[in-house]
């Protein structure tokens, strides 16, 4: 099945409400529907045609056609396709029905374009604040085009406070975060706790939202954006960065050169293989097993060598530009990448046996932060959580990108969909990469490294991109603008879709459990707001207020 | 053996010392060998003297919802811990074996365990309290086991005497010992947990409680537990080594010294090696293995009751 079969099964009960449809290519599908369909539709494909959600997204389209625009994004991961469903609304404030009842891994993008766009999600089950910090005043949304990048709000009111719910009767509230040892980032669990054991939680995170996307449409250009874009993840940057640069290529149809695509590839499975190795490490350490944790980053270290010898960077690479990519692969660096997979295959061997008999291990994550198949559809759930439990979808199989159509490759699975499956599917994954790596090295294309681009890129147009980061698919939706830069750009990255599925993985289990159950998902939130200064002469303490700290943090270095 | 007053100051005195001496040095070497099994450098063997130097130099805080309690349990877990040692043979006779028997040794091993429990109620938050829950259901468990394990000595040797009981009376009767080595393995397995080291520091779990009873512990208090934490190994080891490794302690003066050095060595590379390769246990998981462990002590009480 391709892009024109889904729509044809689509078609076959929606004609009439379809506005208009546009096929680019065979893996892509843009859909237009009235707005009073979009429930109905998204419901179909969801549920009878088994469609996995990806992201919603809101649009102030106000300044091209007057109106808000809505889009929901599936994916046929059988069928290789992606789909965007799309409806233009009119009215002020806008309005669209809610989906979340029907498909409720939506909750969070809908929850998103209600707080940034100022679209109200009519029916929405749970339309609590996400994303706008505490102080932020109801009503002011930072997504429309008629907003400033860099204004705050003057009614800002920087002591309100968050308004959580109430802890069901008979439990106590355990903060878990905002600031945690194990969270490394600020996030905050609210945990209802009885006794030992977790009942629920309410979760208030992106606290240090950077409006990266904001920044994308309004102040930087295409080729600044990967560099931005690669600063969404520390640790799985450049699989935004790659993401990016084929929505913008998908969009304006640009073909990159073949060395181009492979690089990517090869690089993607570098970052891969760092990412496993981080991970299994630190799931280590959580459980007090130190010793996994250094041999893990020993083993981990000669990637980032060689990383920083092909690009420059231990971590944030700078690979792509629209149309390629930035670094070669001498033979030089090729041969000792090879090298380096060697040693890395022997060692992590040891490690992956090792970690097989181990009974500590197994007693600490079996059955422990259950994700089933279910919870997978339901959540959306993607990456290792989806393939340990059973659910075999991986965008580089699935949607092929880069160089991945090219190279053999196994989807690791797993069943069971607890920490420890989830475990081996990452410690298993490591050997997948070495062997795309070296399929990669093998067959890798002379030839240029970038398309060369003469006119402007082409405006209005879409583009969607699934790169498969470590963590799970990464998604990016572009629509193509003025002004050398995109008008809209959504990213969504796996930790996303992923963290709505913490709350159920952690009900009823114990406390202690907690932890390991969130490093699980390999969670990614993002830095820092606010501190305290105590005077030790006089003993008075002084907080400083967010405006003191942009200054300060802003003191001569502000660029327009 | 009726010995002066003086001299048993002295030896009193002298288990003080040594433990204040060389519980940092032990600790070092427990970091130094955990950074070699971990493929790391580890810091200079001497560390731990220059960590609580630098914590005793810091100003002490008052913070927590009961400062004076925070004070008082500092305080009682070092004095626990160094009434221990003079109570426990390292290298002389217990010297305080006239004045206390096997059941005050019992009472001041609870002492240790109450202590980390006062603490975590002197802090007042949640994640202290989860620790402070924690240790109370440890404590529960691991003391009748540590309590079993005198007993069964006491039975062997008819005696309360610390002297007597402190003396490898694991193996005094004839024949086979078999309560003495079911025993010995009883108090391996759980000695681990006793000191509080991973795969049993539950209470503490930096990674899931923040330290659990030490969260709002700083400077010089902090230095005080960490000190314990760190005598912990020593003196209980001197218990473990007392009841069920005598051997070597009827040496002359400086030899059975060392001999003790050298059984607390071994036991603390044991100790080591078992931290370095094990995963923390779940609450539950571990208070099931300590019941297990339970069960074998009262066993090897009744058999030490019928004369094995």
């Amino acid at each position: 099945m391709s892009a024109h079969v889904a729509l044809k099964q689509i078609a076959e009960r929606f004609t009439p409400v379809i506005q208009r449809t546009d096929v680019p290519d065979e893996g892509r599908l843009f859909l237009y529907v009235e707005p009073q369909a979009l429930r109905e539709m998204c419901r179909y494909i969801f549920r009878d045609l088994d469609a996995r959600y990806v992201v919603g997204i809101g649009l102030d389209d106000r300044p091209v056609s007057g109106k808000f625009l809505v889009a929901h994004d599936f994916a046929f991961d059988k069928e290789h396709v992606l789909c965007s469903i799309m409806t233009y609304l009119t009215g002020n404030p806008p309005r669209v029905d809610s989906i979340s009842d029907l498909v409720p891994a939506a909750n969070w993008s809908e929850r998103e374009f209600r707080d940034l766009v100022g679209i109200e999600p009519v029916g929405h089950p749970y339309p609590k604040r996400l994303i706008l910090p505490d102080g932020w005043p109801d009503g002011v949304h930072p997504l429309r085009r008629d907003y400033p990048w860099d204004a705050v709000p003057p009614d800002y009111d920087e002591n309100r406070t968050f308004d959580f719910d109430n802890p069901p009767d008979g439990c106590v509230v355990v903060p878990f975060g905002p600031f945690h040892p194990t969270l490394d980032e600020p996030a905050h669990f609210r945990l209802y706790v009885d006794g030992e054991v977790v009942r629920g939680c309410e979760y208030r995170g992106f606290m240090v939202h950077r409006a990266i996307e904001k920044l994308g449409d309004s102040v930087l250009t295409y080729n600044e954006i990967p560099m931005a874009a690669e600063r969404i993840c520390g640790i799985c940057g450049c699989v935004h960065n790659v993401a990016y640069a084929q929505a913008v290529e998908q969009a304006a149809a640009l073909t990159v050169p073949p060395r181009a695509r492979y690089i990517r590839t090869i690089m993607l499975e570098i970052e891969r293989l760092h990412s496993h190795l981080l991970w299994v490490g630190l799931g280590c350490h959580v459980l007090g097993f130190d010793t996994l944790f250094m041999q893990s980053f020993r083993i981990r270290e000669p990637i980032m060598w060689i990383a920083e010898k092909i690009s420059g960077n231990r971590k944030t690479y700078a690979l792509c530009v629209i149309g390629g990519v930035r670094w070669n692969i001498t033979p030089a660096l090729r041969s000792e990448l090879m090298g380096v997979l060697a040693t890395l295959e022997k060692e992590w061997r040891a490690v992956a046996d090792a970690v097989a008999g181990d009974r500590n291990i197994q007693k600490r994550t079996r059955g422990v932060g259950v994700a089933d198949a279910t919870l997978v559809k339901e959540a959306g759930l993607i990456g290792p959580m989806a393939r340990a439990a059973g659910v075999k979808i991986d965008a580089r199989r699935d949607h092929p990108y880069a160089a991945y159509g090219d190279v053999e490759f196994s989807v690791i699975t797993q069943q069971g969909g607890d920490v420890w499956a989830r475990l081996l599917v990452r410690t298993l994954e490591v050997f997948e990469s070495i062997k795309i790596i070296r399929q990669c090295l093998d067959h890798l294309p002379e030839g240029p490294l970038q398309a060369p681009i003469q006119d402007e890129l082409p405006v209005g147009r879409f583009g969607l991109s699934s790169v498969e980061a470590p963590r799970g698919e990464a998604h990016h939706f572009v629509i193509t603008g003025e002004n050398n830069r995109p008008r809209r750009w959504r990213v969504r990255a796996p930790t996303y879709q992923n963290l709505q599925g913490v709350p159920a993985m952690i009900k009823d289990q114990q406390i202690a459990d907690m932890t390991i159950s969130l490093a699980s998902i390999d969670p990614c939130f993002s830095c820092t707001d606010r501190m305290e200064i105590v005077d030790l002469r006089s003993g008075a303490h002084r907080v400083y207020s967010q405006e003191e700290l942009l200054k300060l943090a802003r003191g001569g270095t502000r660029t327009p | 053996m009726e010995t002066s007053l003086a001299v048993r100051f002295l030896s009193g005195g002298m288990n003080i010392v040594l433990v204040l001496a060389l519980a940092p040095l032990f600790e070092g070497i427990l970091r130094k060998v955990t950074a070699k099994v971990q493929s790391r450098q580890g810091p200079p063997i001497w560390q731990p003297y220059y960590d609580l130097l630098k914590l005793l130099g810091k100003e002490d805080i008052e913070s927590g919802e009961s400062p004076a309690m925070q004070r008082f349990a500092s305080w009682l877990s070092l004095a626990a811990i160094l009434t221990l040692a003079v109570l426990v043979p390292m290298g002389t006779s217990p010297p305080l074996s006239g004045a206390a028997d096997a059941y005050l040794l019992i009472s001041i091993l609870t002492l240790c365990g109450v202590s980390t429990m006062l603490a975590g109620l002197a802090a007042g938050s949640t994640y202290s309290l989860v620790g402070m829950s924690r240790e109370m259901m440890s404590l529960m468990t691991l003391e009748p086991l540590m309590a079993v394990a005198v007993v069964v000595s006491m039975v062997h040797t008819r005696s309360m005497r610390l002297d007597a009981v402190l003396n490898g009376s694991a193996y005094v009767q004839a024949g086979l010992p078999l309560a003495g080595i079911l025993m010995l393995g009883v108090a391996i397995f759980a000695f681990q947990a006793l000191i509080g080291r991973l795969p049993f520091d539950i209470a503490e779990a930096e990674t899931e409680l923040m330290e659990g009873s030490m969260v709002e512990y700083s400077g010089p208090k902090l230095a005080l537990f960490k000190f314990t934490h760190m005598a912990k190994l020593m003196v209980y080891g001197a218990l473990l080594v007392s009841i069920f490794a005598p051997w070597g302690s009827g040496l002359p003066a400086p030899l059975n010294l060392l001999a003790l050095l050298v059984k607390l060595l071994l036991l603390v590379l044991v100790v080591t090696l078992v931290a370095a390769t094990h995963a923390r246990y779940r609450i539950d998981q571990a208070i099931r293995y300590y019941g297990g462990l339970l069960g074998l002590s009262v066993v090897a009480l009744l058999l030490a009751l019928y004369g094995f």
